[in-house]
Order: structure tokens, then C-alpha cells, then sequence
């Protein structure tokens, strides 16, 4: 057996050795060893707290696995009979009381700086010089995010939001659980109907960010996606001032083509470019108001302006008329 | 002692052909093997829906499955695994050995005991038949959220027979649980104290107490849901003034202790294995046997760290990181002294050693990543992506499903009477070892990516795609390791060596009979004055030989 310090001085720079290692990785980012890199406050300081817990679940990691292996290679049977006894010892208090306060004390630092972070990933700023934070109330359905900003404009499945700006998101469903998720962004708030989450951000930089659905809600749980476009204050006025067009080609792309096809040619729905029913108000009203049989609810909680954005649109660029025979 | 009954009670002849003397049976060693083997069963179709998930998420934009049948594979997966194979699989260890360990003749209640095992296979059956009804078997999870899994949602009978499936089993485990701590609190052998008795058993005591505490909390739910679907009431519709959270607390405060369940009969398994391997005593028995009942009392105060995204208050937030992080130190204080027990050991690597040395080895992954989990901040970003795919099963696999190897390799020769063969012993172990990290650890760095689970298929090209489809070959080498294990069942069934009383030369009392046992297990018993009576008893014959 070597000298005791001499192990554990080699057990000690195999632990930093893979802290750092798993440091430097983190700070990668990129890869898979650590959550998206972050592009608002509060994803950052979730991203700081991943890493102050990897440095010790990676040093633990390292002890644990190398201490059983080093046992493995050393107390090996070498040939000795199955009757050769190791000595008979039972157990020892010191080291049971070592190894249950050790594993407080790193928990206890670990949840101090969970603790001292939270503050920052949990609150919404208050905003003061920016005018408070915008709000933007995202309804979930399968399968589609709608949001609505505070002049009342509504948009599906884009999310637009200036760059540098706190944004409060209120978020809820309309009828299943779904979970609103940007990675870069900030973590995952359910939408669960009745009540309301919230969540915000203040993305650094402009550009589009992949966000997506993560809570399984339903057969097309993998086609809920959502992109947030961050963009300079003025385009973002712009955009406002035009989201109006956009509502009815916005409701059909989200909330009708990912069941039946971005023509209505059919897909996991019927083909409906050639149904009547597209250009019998009342009757459509219904049908996407209450569901059908596999059919959900789509325009739960819709105003009667949503509604006649997406008939407006369904005549215009949807219905092909009826065809005979088909 | 020699006063127990050795005569076998009378059977009328109608019970005793070779299939209607198993139908009727009420010996608890015939109704483990039942348990096993029907658990296997379960265990190879669960494994087959796995691979068929693996298969689809192997390339990006698959359509080797429907989005439909997809969804119903994970959900009825999920199912399998946990209340058709890791649970019976562990009551039917526990059906053939806790009475052998504690030296009594049966159970407490023999007959309550087959009951339990029919509603077990008829809850498995019915499960399975659901597949046939109208739009297939529940695709809402296994565990079955509300609205999702509500009447409007969930189309057809699917739903509705995952509840009836999900009932008879529960009541088959209630009874099984019930079984077992009447046996162990009454039936031990003269001199069996509760610092005596093998650390399996205290760890079906902890599983039996779970199962009694919370499965009844998971069927109130359960009922709650069926009323929901088919009686017209609201429990968990928020527009009738239902709440649907209220359905996630019954479940995770069943489904949290359930996890445990799974959990510690596999580290009992390895509490009773390393030692016998080591040449040692365990290092820490009353440690082990306390961290084991903290873990029960613990993992009752946790169940909400599978809700912290759905907006709970801070404080509740707060409380369930500390109780979830508090449950890593019992956690700890069992690996640390299984490492110990190999200290200064005579370590033989026979196959049921290798599988416990390889619960260690993956088990600690699977507790380091609870901890991300359980800091709430992290888990916003990590929940419900492949991050937690892969700590479960780096907890369930790499946890209960080695533990259960362990104990297969360690007690099949007590159980058939035969050895299974060491070097496709072997084999098994490493293909499955390699290939459960190829296919787990790289679905960390899937959930680290962004990937949800339960997404049938996904768009992107690059990692994403090498990831998957590392985790899809792993899968692959996972199923040929199994193969070989069923190849090492039917090759020592005709001509595996027959097994001696005491092949391990182990520690606890049901080396002391034969194998397989009598149906009376034990002619007669030594009065038991530790925990480990074989050793004992060896040891008084080597000195009364010098």
C-alpha cells in the first residue's frame, strides 16, 4: 500500500483535474455539457448555478468512481481461495459521521448559491428607467402559442419583443397542459389552464430563438414550436403597427396547416381546401370553437376579431372551390 | 424447531397436474417464481417498445412509427417498466426469499398472497389488450395529466382501461405489501432481532411500508380521473371549477415514494452481494439499514420537485430542493459503505459481483444529476428534456435493473437448483454495462441541447443526430446482452451444473436449505445470534473439526 498521503494527495489532483476539465467544457457551452448559452440575465444565472454544481458533483463523481475502482484493482482475488476471509471489520462511527456531515456541508454550499441567485433568475425587474417591463400574455393550444401584447395585438407562434427591453410573459393554457420554453431564453413555466405562470426575459442581443413545447400535450407535441424575434426598438414599433395583416395567414399556419397542411391539401386532418364549410361562417365558428371528435378546440378564448381574421384568410387563400367527385 | 410441520397438506388431484399445481399454488417460492418470470415477460416487451422508440429517434425527420403509435409506445413503455416489471419483479424476490432469510415455513397469508399475484398478471393483460380498443392504448404518459388524459383529449377506451389496469395492479402490490410486513413483523426465527435480520428484508420492509402509505393516494386520483371521464364530474377540469394541478400532487406523492420502491430492494440486492464477494462483513450494517429507513421517511416529503415548473409558491419551491437534496446524504451513506466493504476484501468477480460493483459505478451518475434536478432554478432548464430521460434511467436502470442482474446471477442457483453459466454471465454483464452508456449518458447532452422528451421526431441535423443515434446503437448493443442472458436461461435449464446448498459460501439463512428448497423450507434452524448465521455456523464447524 503506498503512503496515505501520497493517495490522497493524488485523489485530490484527480479531483480538481476533473473540475476543471468540467469547467472548461461548461464554459463551452455548446456541446451538450451545459444549458443553452444564455442571451438574457436570469438563463444566465441558471447557467452559473449549473456550473457551481457541476464543479462539485464532478469532483464527487471523480472520488466515488475512482475509490472503486482503485478497491477493485487492489483488493482483487489474485488466485486466493473462495474461503480466504478479508478482516472482519464491521464498520466505523467516525467515518459514518464523516461521510453524512460531508455531504450536508456541500449541499448546504450548493444550495447557498442557488439561493443567493435566485433573487435574479426569479423576480421580474422592475425596470424603472425602461418604463417597467412590457407584458405579453401567451395563451398555449394545442398546437399553436398565441400572444397577445398590450395594445391588444395578437400573434401566432412569433413572438416579437425588442432588443435590450424587460419583458414580463404571462402565461396559460386554453386547454391541456403545454410548457413554454426558450433555452436561451430562461427555463421552462407550464401553461396549465386556470392558472397563470410567469416568466420573463431581456434578451441581450437581436436575433431569432428557438422556443418550444415542453410538456407533452398531445399528438403534435413535437410540431409546438415557437421562435421569438428580438429586434431593434423600431422594428419593433413597426412590426406592431402592421401585426393586424398578419393575424389571419398567422391563425391558419399555426392553429389549422399543422393538422391539414399548409394548402389544406390534408396531412394528419382531412383535406379541407375543397370543404364548404370554410366559407360558412357560422357553422366553421363552431366547429373551431368547440372541436370534433380528434379535432381539438382550436379557437377556445378567441375574440370575434381572430375569428374573422381567419375567415377572411380561408377565403382568400385557402378555399379552392368545390370539387365534384373528389 | 423439529416440532414444524413437515407433512405436505393435502391436494386433491385436480391440483396437482404440471399446470394446475402452479394455477392453485399458494407456496410463496412457487408464487416468487411466478412473479419472476411473468416480470421477465413484461420486462422483454417493455424492452421491445423501447427499441422500436430508439429505432425512430435514430435519424432526424424518421417515419419509421406514426406520431400516434409513438406516443402510445412511450406511454405504455413507462408503464411496463415500472408497475410490470420493476415492482412485481422485486415482490416475486421478495415472495422466494424473505421468508428463506427470516427462516419461516411461508408468508403470513398464503392465499392473499396468489390473489395478489392474479391481479398482477390480469392488471399486465389488461394493459396490453388496450392496445385493440378504439384509437389504441392510453398516449398520455405514463402518468396520465389531466386535461390530456381527460375524456375531451383522450379519445376511446384506452384511457379508461390504463386506469382499470393501473387499479387491479395497484391492489395485487397493496396486498403483496401488506403480505410481507405481517411476515417480517411476526414470523421471524428464534433469535432474529431486528439488528439480525438480512438487509434485504429491511429493505422490503421500507418497500412493503411505501407501497402501503401511497399506492392508496394514487388510486384516489386514479378514481378521480375515471369519474372525470365517464361520470361527468369536474375534479380536474378547471372549467367546472376543477383544478388540474390537484392531480399532480396525488400522483407524485404516490410517484416519488414510488421511485424508492424501485429503488431500495435493488440496494438491498447489493447490501446483500458485496459482502458475500468481498469476504467481509458489510461495512456499516446499522447504517445501512437507518439511511434505508431515512430514505422511506424522506422520499414522502419530495414529491413536488417533479412540479416545479408548474408555478408553486417560492417557499414550497424552496422546501422541496432542501427535501430532495437532504434524501442525497442516506443516498451517499450507502454507497460509501458498500466501497468500504470492499476495503481489504478477497474480491471474487463472479457475475451477481460485477453487476453490484456496476450499480455503484452508474448509480452515482444517476444520483449527481438528481442533484441539477432538484435546485429548482437548474431544473427549469433541464425538466421534461432527455436530461431527465436520462436520469431515470440511469436511477431505474442502472439502479433496479442491475440490482435486479445481481440478484438473478446471486440466488438463481438457490431458486432453480442450477448454475447459470459464468462466462455468458459475463458476456451479458459487459454488453449490457456498454451499452446502457452508450445509450443513456449521451441523452444528457440531448437534454442539455434542448431536445424535449416524448417528441416522436425531431428537425435538426448535426449533434442532435449524432447523440440519437449513439443512444440508438447503444440500445441495440443493450438487446444482444439481454439475448445472451436469455441464451444463458435456456442453455442451464437441461445442463447447467447442479447447484450445492451454499455455492457462494454467503451469510444469510436460505443458503441453510436446499436448491431449490423443500415446499417446508427447513428441516430444522439454528438459533440465530447475528447477522450472518451461515458464516456462523461454518465457522463452529471448522473449530469443532480442529
Amino acid at each position: 500500500m503506498p503512503p496515505p498521503v501520497r493517495r490522497k494527495a493524488l485523489v485530490l489532483v484527480l479531483a480538481l483535474g476533473a473540475a476543471l476539465a468540467l469547467t472548461a467544457v461548461a464554459y463551452a457551452g455548446n456541446g451538450g455539457f451545459a444549458p443553452a448559452t444564455p442571451h438574457s440575465p436570469n438563463a444566465k444565472r441558471i447557467n452559473d448555478s449549473y456550473l457551481w454544481i457541476s464543479i462539485f458533483t464532478g469532483a464527487i463523481f471523480v472520488l466515488v468512481e475512482s475509490a472503486l475502482i482503485w478497491f477493485i484493482i487492489k483488493y482483487r482475488r489474485r488466485g486466493r481461495p473462495r474461503t480466504a476471509e478479508g478482516p472482519q471489520i464491521h464498520g466505523s462511527t467516525r467515518l459514518e459521521l464523516i461521510w453524512t456531515a460531508g455531504p450536508v456541508l456541500i449541499l448546504a454550499v450548493i444550495a447557498a448559491f442557488i439561493f443567493y441567485k435566485l433573487p435574479g433568475i426569479q423576480d421580474v425587474p422592475s425596470a424603472k428607467a425602461e418604463g417597467g417591463p412590457l407584458v405579453v400574455k401567451v395563451d398555449a393550444h394545442q398546437f399553436y402559442w398565441q400572444f397577445t401584447y398590450s395594445d391588444g395585438q395578437i400573434s401566432i407562434d412569433e413572438l416579437h419583443a425588442p432588443v435590450n427591453r424587460t419583458v414580463r410573459v404571462d402565461i396559460t393554457s386554453q386547454d391541456v397542459d403545454h410548457s413554454w420554453w426558450v433555452p436561451e431564453l430562461g427555463g421552462k413555466f407550464d401553461a396549465i389552464p386556470g392558472h397563470t405562470t410567469h416568466t420573463w426575459f431581456k434578451a441581450d442581443r437581436a436575433g431569432t430563438y428557438q422556443g418550444k413545447c415542453g410538456e407533452f400535450c398531445g399528438v403534435f407535441h413535437a410540431a409546438m414550436k415557437a421562435v421569438v424575434e428580438v429586434e431593434s426598438q423600431g422594428e419593433y414599433a413597426a412590426w406592431l403597427d402592421t401585426a393586424a395583416n398578419e393575424l389571419g395567414r398567422g391563425e391558419w399556419e399555426g392553429s389549422c396547416a399543422k393538422c391539414h397542411g399548409l394548402q389544406g391539401q390534408g396531412g394528419f386532418g382531412p383535406t379541407v381546401s375543397n370543404n364548404a364549410l370554410l366559407t360558412q361562417g357560422q357553422s366553421l365558428e363552431q366547429l373551431i370553437r368547440q372541436g370534433r371528435n380528434e379535432m381539438p378546440p382550436v379557437a377556445s378564448g378567441w375574440s370575434d376579431e381572430q375569428v374573422q381574421a381567419l375567415l377572411a384568410y380561408l377565403k382568400q387563400s385557402v378555399y379552392k372551390g368545390v370539387t365534384n367527385g373528389s | 424447531m423439529a416440532a414444524r410441520a413437515t407433512v405436505e397438506p393435502y391436494r386433491p388431484d385436480w391440483r396437482q397436474g404440471r399446470v394446475m399445481s402452479w394455477i392453485t399454488t399458494t407456496d410463496h417460492k412457487r408464487i416468487g417464481i411466478l412473479y419472476i418470470w411473468t416480470s421477465l415477460v413484461f420486462f422483454a416487451a417493455g424492452g421491445i417498445l423501447a427499441l422500436l422508440m430508439r429505432a425512430q429517434l435514430a435519424q432526424a425527420n424518421e417515419h419509421f412509427i406514426t406520431k400516434q403509435s409513438y406516443n402510445e409506445l412511450f406511454t405504455i413503455h413507462g408503464t411496463t417498466m415500472i408497475f410490470l416489471v420493476v415492482v412485481p419483479i422485486f415482490a416475486g424476490f421478495a415472495n422466494f426469499l424473505v421468508p428463506l432469510m427470516i427462516g419461516a415455513r411461508d408468508v403470513a397469508f398464503p392465499r392473499l398472497n396468489a390473489l395478489s399475484y392474479w391481479f398482477f398478471l390480469f392488471g399486465g393483460i389488461v394493459l396490453y389488450l388496450s392496445f385493440f380498443a378504439k384509437y389504441g392504448a392510453s398516449r398520455s404518459g405514463w402518468y396520465g395529466y389531466p386535461p390530456l388524459s381527460d375524456d375531451m383529449f383522450s379519445l376511446g377506451r384506452g384511457q379508461d382501461l390504463w386506469i382499470l389496469s393501473l387499479h387491479l395492479l395497484s391492489l395485487g402490490s397493496l396486498l403483496g405489501a401488506i403480505n410481507f410486513l405481517a411476515t417480517i413483523h411476526n414470523m421471524r426465527a428464534p433469535g432474529m432481532s431486528w439488528m439480525r435480520i438480512p438487509l434485504f428484508v429491511w429493505s422490503i420492509e421500507i418497500y412493503a411500508a411505501l407501497l402501503v402509505l401511497v399506492l392508496p393516494v394514487l388510486s384516489v386520483g386514479l378514481t378521480l380521473l375515471l369519474l372525470d371521464r365517464q361520470a361527468g364530474t369536474h375534479f380536474f377540469e378547471p372549467n367546472g371549477g376543477g383544478n388540474a394541478i390537484l392531480y399532480q400532487h396525488f400522483f407524485w406523492f404516490f410517484g416519488h415514494p414510488e421511485v424508492y420502491v424501485m429503488v431500495l430492494p435493488a440496494m438491498g440486492i447489493i447490501s446483500e452481494v458485496i459482502p458475500v464477494f468481498s469476504r467481509k462483513p458489510i461495512f456499516g450494517y446499522k447504517a445501512i439499514a437507518f439511511s434505508t429507513v431515512a430514505i422511506g421517511f424522506y422520499s414522502m416529503l419530495v414529491w413536488a420537485h417533479h412540479m416545479f415548473s408548474v408555478g408553486m409558491p417560492n417557499f414550497l419551491n424552496v422546501f422541496f430542493m432542501l427535501s430532495s437534496m437532504v434524501i442525497a446524504v442516506p443516498t451517499g451513506v450507502k454507497i460509501f459503505n458498500w466501497i468500504a466493504t470492499t476495503w481489504r476484501g478477497n474480491l471474487i468477480f463472479d457475475t451477481a459481483m460485477l453487476w453490484a460493483l456496476g450499480f455503484i459505478a452508474v448509480f452515482t451518475i444517476g444520483g449527481l444529476s438528481g442533484i441539477f434536478l432538484a435546485a429548482f432554478p437548474v431544473d427549469w432548464q433541464v425538466t421534461d428534456t432527455y436530461y431527465v430521460v436520462a436520469h431515470m434511467h440511469y436511477v431505474l436502470f442502472g439502479g433496479s435493473v442491475f440490482g435486479i442482474f445481481a440478484g438473478l446471477y446471486y440466488w438463481w442457483p438457490k431458486i432453480f437448483g442450477r448454475m447459470l453459466d459464468e462466462r455468458l454471465g459475463k458476456a451479458h454483464f459487459w454488453l449490457v454495462f456498454l451499452g446502457f452508456n452508450l445509450t443513456f449518458f449521451p441523452q444528457h447532452m440531448l437534454g442539455l441541447l434542448g431536445m424535449p422528451r416524448r417528441i416522436y421526431t425531431y428537425q435538426e441535423h448535426g449533434l442532435w443526430e449524432a447523440y440519437n443515434l449513439i443512444s440508438s446503437i447503444g440500445s441495440g448493443v443493450m438487446a444482444i446482452g439481454l439475448l445472451v442472458f436469455v441464451v444463458n436461461v435456456v442453455q442451464t435449464s437441461r445442463k447447467g451444473a447442479r447447484a450445492v446448498n451454499d455455492p457462494w459460501l454467503a451469510d444469510t439463512l436460505e443458503w441453510y436449505t436446499t436448491s431449490p428448497p423443500p415446499p417446508h423450507n427447513f428441516d430444522r434452524l439454528p438459533y440465530i445470534t447475528s447477522a450472518r448465521p451461515i458464516r456462523d455456523l461454518r465457522r463452529r464447524i471448522a473449530e469443532a473439526r480442529v
